[in-house]
């Protein structure tokens, strides 16, 4: 797979390029939260969109991405280039709340009384946070033997950040949120 | 859906000829380790483990003290699980497999939660 990464504004005019070349074929429109990855270009929604080129199937696809801002995100409609991409548009519009400009603003799966936007990794399960994970038992441990190491299961945020942090706190920053959600081994709680 | 000859495709589970039908999951017990990876990989939560460690017996003279664990129960949960096989790919010992069969109805979710003897196959 070949990669273009564009800005917001060229999203349309770097599509009809990509068209022009011959991938006329739509596979699919997708985002991803990149907030609290290590490594990541940080406080952004990257846009995702996949193209093929119909002359010759078994070529590597081309994949068209954009970085967002999360507060706020817009982006330019494909529906006039590809009109099935509006479906696609849908979804990330109410997973992600990403609006698309001259796209279709109605939903997609998500009923009309729902709030949120549940593909954000700030998005906490909260049925998670307050059942017991069954993975966080090391193997051979009992009652009688506890284990020191500590596991923590990923989408469920640490207490300290999420359902047990002190009221008298401010809620903490999106940022925060995901990156304590992520599990593996627990860590050590803050004194 | 017509009644065709089973096989892979439309039409077919392909269980009859591949054994590779979808029903349920099965535990080869001395295969289990009790390592909690499929506890851990399961994104419904659905299976239960408990063990402890014992010392392992049958030891060369003058060899070092060793424990092995041991399995207690294993539970999975059928009203919660979904069927998504993650927990049969990720066992490093290959003691989870697909079944063909599928978990019988029940009255309430507390029968569906099959233990060990349930779950080593039919």
């Amino acid at each position: 797979m070949t990669g273009v990464r564009c800005a917001p504004e060229d999203w349309v005019g770097t599509t009809r390029d990509a068209v022009a070349r011959g991938y006329g074929f739509f596979e699919w429109l997708g985002a991803v939260d990149e907030i609290g990855r290590a490594g990541a270009p940080g406080d952004v929604l990257r846009v995702v969109l996949v193209l093929r080129d119909p002359a010759s199937p078994g070529a590597p696809t081309l994949r068209l991405t954009t970085e967002l801002p999360r507060d706020g995100p817009r982006l330019d409609s494909l529906g006039h280039v590809f009109a099935g991409a509006r479906w696609h548009e849908r979804e990330v519009a109410e997973m992600f709340g990403v609006v698309f400009v001259g796209g279709d603003p109605r939903r997609l799966l998500l009923g009309a009384e729902f709030e949120g936007t549940p593909m954000r990794k700030d998005e906490v399960l909260a049925a998670r946070a307050a059942t017991p994970w069954p993975g966080a038992k090391e193997p051979g441990e009992t009652a009688a033997s506890p284990s020191r190491r500590r596991m923590a299961p990923p989408g469920a945020p640490d207490p300290t950040v999420w359902g047990d942090r002190d009221p008298a706190d401010s809620p903490a920053p999106a940022e925060e949120v995901a990156a304590s959600a992520v599990g593996g081994r627990a860590r050590r709680r803050r004194p | 859906m017509t009644a065709g000859p089973a096989g892979p495709g439309p039409g077919g589970t392909g269980a009859a000829e591949t054994g590779a039908g979808h029903g349920s999951i099965r535990l080869v017990e001395e295969r289990c380790t009790s390592c909690m990876v499929c506890a851990r990989e399961c994104p419904s939560w659905c299976i239960t483990i408990d063990s402890h460690t014992e010392p392992v017996t049958d030891l060369p003279a003058g060899s070092r003290e060793r424990t092995q664990n041991v399995l207690d129960r294993f539970e999975i949960d059928w009203s919660l699980c979904m069927y998504c096989g993650i927990c049969v790919d990720e066992c490093p010992f290959d003691a989870l497999a697909w079944e063909p069969g599928h978990t019988d109805a029940a009255v309430s979710a507390v029968v569906l939660q099959h233990g060990i003897e349930e779950l080593r196959g039919r």
